[in-house]
């Protein structure tokens, strides 16, 4: 059509001298309305290709923000009054942080907005019994939003800053905050200063821990609370048990800390060793001692803390290296103990402050001007800066939204953090993790967990191996009776035929896929899982049937073999087929009871059952809904989709060519195969890349035939998960916007990706093969 | 074209003219000269046994296609057949016992060999076959037994009967229940035992008065109650507007005091309509059938609670015949109930039909649109090929990719945003930011459109360029040429292209699960209430009943006759829409042919 666009013109513009005859003449309403078509279905048409094509945009614009770091932008600033502060912290908004000094009193900063007319400013809060003694040492638990303090005469108290949200009539929130504390209860020795406390609260045991310097010779001690329900509440907390932990100190101890849950405590020594006691309830018994920084040349560990979920910690030795050890049950000791599993990058000095995110894995490190928010579980530095003042206090805001900073000048900085998807990353997505309770790095997809500390694992691994392992089964299915039968289609079988061959095999290609996943797993799978032994048999027996079968039937007389007439042999194979798939059937049985058998456990008998056969043979699992099943029925929506486009191109070959062949005297088999197979190839591969990308993106078969479980193993008699089944089951749990959604939308990006590849080699490979025909025609 | 059957004896010319193919010609050369027996004695072509090879390849793929849709024809048929119901005994001396009893009532849905794993090990040594084979019954009965299906081994059975007065009723409640009959307890206090003659032709009155007072009460609740209640849920949503305004003008106080007057009205009309269905769901509990279950167990139920009963021992062919064809149209007609096991599935091939349909009418002016424009309008070159490259891609992307699109699109960013703007008193229950038939039906328009952009660019290339030229010489505009020359040409093709997208469309459930699908709607996307058709409502559709019942009901087992029974009908529709493209095609060929020059 190219080249018609002046035609219009002609008719309306190249007005000729004299006048028109009227019968010429174009009425204006036909002009008009030819115009207005014109533009119409050019405006038309383009938008529907852009608007279509905006779907490859809108899943892009989607996953973009999973690759961004965070966002961190400081939004205001507020003098405190000079104090020796030693530690912050603050409610779940960062609206009314607070600053510890050193003798134990709590300074709140009101941030809402100071100066109006609601200002609390600024106000003190100290515990009741301060005024009894003095504290030696002060330690916060960010998490529970606790204090531990240990006195100069030996007692301890545990203080809950509880922060409350009110909504006032005027509008908006305002946080109010109380202390509650518990009365002082003796630790060690007494009357001697505490020189470092560690407490663990899991509710039903407390642990709390202390060091003391008596004579110069550090002694650690180590009670154990108890606290009486009564029917009026919690009744009196007391001391249950007291340890001596003393022989454990080979040396001044560097940190000592106590998890939440109350169950170990870990001793560092200033030599850099750590000390795991584990604690049942009764006794500690000290199960691993290990160095983190045994390798460097001062091995003394600066700093260390637990993560969030107390299952890790964060250390850092006095030249800034950054690791974490994390406990996880070793298999071979059959405990759980801890190890190395991860190294951040180095800082340029040991850190001077570090404090756990409290909705993930995250931790904000740093010292001197340089602050660094550090993702745990990829290694990943979310954000760092140096910053343009030196650095006292730092505190990573408990909703993951603020970052606040103390300065040598008593200025609390506020600063705003955005980052909605810290654990994404190419490595969450296609990297090794060791993630927390883990022995070793592995590709794992657990989108939900029970407890709020679960960490998500969003590897999308074993989501494409699952979506390559049920392609392959489909296609080693699908592939060879899809081509075979398009061969014998096209070269042999007799057109009168071919004309209802044909359309019943396309209509395989309309069968909804739910049905088929619904036959799948319903029906088809409980009697395979029941009879594998009979289903590889029979599919053997077949094949090779169909091959004696042919060999005999070549060398029956000629009389008899040339009775039937070529093109009509598969109706003559339909009854042969049968036969051999129930004689195979019912061997089937026969060879299990020969072949697999073994022997039960619990009656010792012999049991002839493959289904128990194949995972004490093997060591892999046997599910009813696996992979096997899944392949034999996707073959059912691919083999038409592959038969048909391969059947074509075989059938388009020019007759020329298997003219020529036959005349020169190549029998038909020769022909299709040395002359029209080669000429289709191409065609046949595009058929093959279109099956493909069919059985990759296929959906509720997968979901109903398979036990939707990511694996990462490829055996036949397990199921597997797909990225298109992850997407169909998960999608409708994800937040909007969350990271989980935008990670479904990741796997929906790489699906595309694939299918698109795949379907575009098919198309250009098809217009290839168009183009070489042409040329022979 | 499939001519060669016997290869020439070779000769020496023959070895020349085909040294071309080396491969052949020492094929050739390896047939043994004593096979030989003359100039024209027939010789075995090479490969034969590797034609029957490939010959198995399409007997299975044939055989494949043909068994399931016997398969899904056989068990979707057979669940409307009307089976008999045996009484079995067991063996005294076998410890299978039935609730303490030695009988079992029920249908043999199944015999089969009894699992391994399952077996004691005098079972595996018994030298009977029977003792390792099962059979599982249909009882009904779940509120007696607890369970509608058991096992029993088949070795186990002394004795099976068929007793003629047992009746099969389908209830509203737990299923089917199968019994025998005792009397029918009237509201009046009168008694009708089962032995009178009376017994079976009152039951059939009562049970017809039962379900035509069930359909009254429907109507009085779906209809003219559930007018009300959208009414009110409308007025409620302004009075909400007007509480939230802080100061009301006069006019909002006037507006105000009539939403409130509405709602009174609207109140007082309810109370009667509630207080009727009341009455006659009273009506409906006054006669009580009592019956007793095989394990002797003498139970009752109100008639009201009958959908219908038949005494299966006692059909001839003709009475089965008509109770199977009835049951079909009470399948295809009716409401579920009992979370989908039970009932019809009216609403999920209404839903289907009307998502279907939507699709259509979006999907079919935008991929003609687009495809004249490609073929008709847009200067061939590299730019046209690659986006005829991507569009044909695009219809091999997998559907789920769509669904996902839609839920973001359509669903959260469209929806969401249409909330904001005109329901925001609704907020924060969403209206049209959630999945709705609407947005199941854009995502489907979206995911065919490729199809009919292809069909349709196939149909417009075929019609020859001849016409076209003819057309403009006579004076005819490039759009008149199309409108009355090119269009009605190559309709059967786009035709075919939008035949071919509905049947996607209607198959398709994978996108569906996230874009508006439920496993029970309480609505008709189109009913009888303003504004007629609710596009913004959750939809049921056959594909995603398959899913559900098979996948998310309780009892899996009860469900898949049900389940086969859809599927038969999904693969009906689908089938029947792919067909409806090929007669098409072809009926609008010949219609045409004559047309075009």
């Amino acid at each position: 059509m190219e080249g018609t666009e002046g035609w219009v013109d002609i008719s309306v513009n190249g007005t000729p001298s004299k006048p028109l005859p009227e019968r010429f003449v174009v009425a204006p309403a036909t002009l008009w309305f030819d115009r207005f078509m014109n533009h119409f279905i050019k405006v038309g048409g383009l938008s529907i290709i852009v608007a279509v094509s905006l779907i490859f945009f809108f899943i892009l614009l989607q996953i973009l923000p999973l690759f961004r770091g965070a966002r961190v932008q400081e939004y205001g600033s507020l003098p405190v009054p000079p104090g020796d502060y030693v530690l912050m912290g603050t409610d779940e908004w960062s609206e009314l942080p607070f600053l510890l000094d050193t003798a134990g009193s709590l300074h709140f900063v009101d941030t809402v907005e100071p100066d109006g007319p609601h200002d609390r400013g600024h106000f003190v809060r100290a515990p009741a019994f301060l005024e009894e003694v003095e504290a030696a040492v002060v330690r916060y638990n960010e998490y529970q939003a606790r204090l531990a303090y240990g006195t100069v005469d030996g007692r301890f108290a545990i203080v809950d800053v509880k922060y409350r949200p009110t909504f006032p009539d005027r509008g908006g929130r305002e946080v109010l905050v109380n202390l509650e504390e518990t009365p002082l209860l003796s630790i060690g020795r007494e009357g001697v200063a505490l020189d470092m406390i560690a407490y663990g609260d899991s509710g039903a045991r407390k642990l709390a821990a202390a060091v003391q310097q008596v004579d110069g010779r550090y002694e650690l001690h180590v009670v154990s609370l108890a606290q009486r329900r009564t029917l009026l509440g919690p009744g009196e907390l007391r001391v249950d048990q007291a340890y001596d932990l003393t022989d454990y100190l080979d040396g001044e101890p560097a940190h000592v800390v106590i998890p939440s849950d109350a169950d170990a405590l870990l001793i560092a020594m200033q030599d850099g060793r750590v000390r795991y006691l584990h604690y049942d309830g009764r006794v500690f018994t000290e199960r691993q001692v290990f160095q983190p920084f045994a390798d460097l040349a001062n091995s003394r560990i600066a700093s260390m803390d637990f993560l969030l979920g107390d299952v890790s910690i964060v250390m850092t030795s006095v030249s800034g290296e950054n690791r974490m050890y994390s406990i996880y049950r070793d298999p071979d000791k059959d405990m759980r103990i801890w190890g190395h599993t991860k190294t951040f990058a180095s800082m340029d000095h040991a850190a001077a402050f570090y404090s756990a995110g409290m909705r993930n894995k995250s931790f904000l490190i740093g010292s001197g001007r340089f602050a660094s928010l550090r993702y745990a579980t990829t290694k990943q530095i979310r954000w760092e800066d140096e910053l343009p003042f030196d650095i006292r206090l730092a505190l990573l805001g408990p909703r993951y939204d603020r970052l606040l900073f103390l300065d040598a000048e008593d200025t609390l900085h506020f600063y705003d953090l955005r980052d909605p998807h810290p654990q994404a990353g190419w490595k969450t997505y296609f990297a090794k993790i060791q993630y927390e309770g883990q022995a070793e790095a592995s590709y794992a997809w657990q989108s939900t967990g029970g407890r709020d500390d679960f960490e998500r694992k969003l590897s999308l691994v074993p989501l494409i191996i699952g979506t390559l392992k049920g392609t392959f089964y489909a296609m080693f299915f699908a592939l060879p009776i899809a081509l075979m039968a398009a061969l014998y289609t096209s070269q042999f079988l007799k057109p009168e035929i071919k004309r209802f061959v044909k359309p019943t095999m396309e209509i395989m290609a309309s069968l909804p896929s739910v049905v088929l996943g619904f036959l799948a797993a319903l029906w088809l799978a409980p009697i395979v899982s029941n009879a594998v032994p009979s289903v590889i048999l029979a599919v053997v027996g077949v094949t090779v049937s169909a091959y004696t079968f042919g060999y005999v039937w070549g060398h029956l007389p000629p009389h008899i073999r040339l009775r039937l007439k070529p093109g009509y042999e598969f109706i003559v194979f339909v009854p042969v087929m049968c036969l051999a798939a129930y004689a195979c059937w019912t061997l089937g049985p026969v060879m299990e009871r020969t072949f697999f058998l073994v022997t039960d456990p619990s009656t010792g008998l012999q049991v002839a059952d493959f289904r128990l056969w194949f995972p004490t043979v093997t060591g892999l699992g046997f599910e009813q809904r696996n992979a096997f099943v899944v392949g034999f029925v996707m073959g059912f929506a691919v083999i038409p989709i592959i038969f048909t486009i391969s059947e074509d191109a075989l059938s388009n070959v020019p007759d020329a060519f298997r003219s020529g062949s036959l005349a020169l005297g190549a029998s038909r088999w020769q022909t299709a195969v040395n002359i029209v197979l080669p000429t289709a190839s191409a065609g046949i591969f595009s058929a093959i890349m279109i099956g493909l990308g069919r059985a990759v993106g296929e959906t509720m078969i997968v979901v109903m035939a398979t036990g939707n479980t990511p694996v990462t193993e490829l055996n036949p008699f397990t199921g597997m998960r797909t990225l298109s089944a992850n997407i169909a089951v998960e999608l409708p749990e994800a937040p909007y916007l969350g990271t989980l959604y935008r990670t479904l939308f990741l796997g929906a990006f790489v699906l595309f990706l694939m299918t698109f590849i795949v379907n575009t080699v098919a198309e250009i490979l098809r217009q290839h093969l168009r183009e070489k025909y042409r040329a022979v025609e | 074209m499939f001519g060669v059957q016997y290869s020439v004896t070779p000769t020496t010319e023959h070895r020349t003219l085909n040294t071309e193919y080396g491969l052949m010609s020492t094929v050739l050369k390896q047939e043994k000269p004593s096979s030989l027996k003359g100039e024209n004695t027939p010789v075995k072509p090479v490969g034969e046994t590797y034609v029957w090879v490939t010959a198995m390849g399409l007997a299975i793929g044939l055989a494949m296609i043909l068994f399931l849709l016997a398969l899904i024809l056989y068990n979707g048929i057979g669940v409307f057949w009307p089976r008999h119901v045996a009484l079995i005994e067991f063996a005294e001396e076998s410890d299978t016992r039935f609730h303490g009893g030695t009988r079992a009532l029920g249908v043999v849905v199944l015999e089969q060999e009894r699992d391994v794993r399952d077996l004691t090990p005098e079972q595996i040594a018994s030298p009977h076959a029977v003792d390792r084979r099962e059979k599982q019954l249909f009882m009904g009965n779940r509120d007696a037994f607890g369970q509608a299906f058991a096992f029993f081994g088949a070795g186990d059975i002394a004795n099976i009967t068929y007793p003629r007065h047992v009746i099969r009723a389908e209830r509203m409640e737990w299923g089917d229940a199968i019994f025998f009959p005792l009397r029918i307890e009237r509201g009046d206090g009168r008694t009708v035992s089962a032995d009178d003659p009376e017994f079976e032709p009152l039951l059939r009155r009562l049970t017809d008065e039962a379900v035509a007072r069930r359909k009254e009460i429907n109507r009085i609740e779906r209809f003219q109650i559930g007018r009300i209640n959208l009414q009110m849920r409308d007025l409620e949503l302004e009075d909400r507007f007007f509480q939230r305004i802080e100061t009301l003008t006069e006019g909002d106080e006037q507006a105000w005091a009539r939403v409130r007057e509405r709602i009174e009205v609207l109140q007082a009309q309810y109370d009667p309509l509630a207080e009727r269905a009341g009455a006659l769901r009273e009506r409906q509990r006054a006669d009580t059938l009592v019956y007793e279950v095989v394990t002797g167990q003498e139970r009752q139920m109100p008639i009201g609670e009958l959908v219908g009963y038949y005494y299966p021992n006692q059909l001839s062919v003709i009475g089965k015949t008509r109770l199977f064809f009835a049951q079909i149209w009470h399948f295809l007609s009716g409401h579920p109930r009992e979370a989908n096991t039970e009932g019809g599935i009216f609403p999920a091939i209404f839903g289907t039909f009307v998502m279907t349909l939507i699709m259509s009418i979006a999907v079919m002016p935008f991929g003609v649109m687009a495809a004249i424009y490609l073929r008709e309008y847009a200067r061939q070159g590299p730019f046209v090929r690659s986006v005829r490259i991507a569009i044909n891609n695009l219809a091999g992307v997998p559907s789920i990719v769509f669904g996902i699109f839609g839920l973001g699109f359509f669903v959260y960013f469209v929806g969401g945003s249409i909330d904001r703007m005109f329901y925001d008193n609704a907020l924060p229950t969403p209206t049209f930011g959630t999945g709705g038939i609407l947005w199941a039906s854009l995502t489907l328009a979206l995911m065919t459109v490729p199809v009919v952009i292809v069909a349709t660019e196939e149909a417009l290339a075929a019609v020859s360029r001849g016409v076209r030229e003819g057309s403009l010489a006579c004076g005819a505009s490039k759009w008149q040429t199309i409108q009355h020359l090119v269009l009605p040409a190559s309709a059967p093709g786009i035709l075919t292209g939008l035949v071919l997208a509905m049947a996607r469309g209607a198959g398709e459930v994978a996108p569906l699960m996230l874009v508006g699908v439920v496993a029970l709607a309480p609505n008709l996307p189109i009913d009888g209430m303003f504004p007629f058709i609710h596009l913004e409502r959750k939809f049921m559709h056959l594909g995603f009943h398959i899913y559900d019942l098979g996948f998310q009901s309780p009892d899996s087992e009860a469900a898949k006759p049900m389940v086969f029974a859809t599927t038969l009908v999904l693969i009906l529709v689908v089938v029947v829409l792919n067909l409806a493209a090929i007669m098409i095609r072809n009926h609008l060929k010949k219609k045409y042919a004559a047309g075009t020059f």
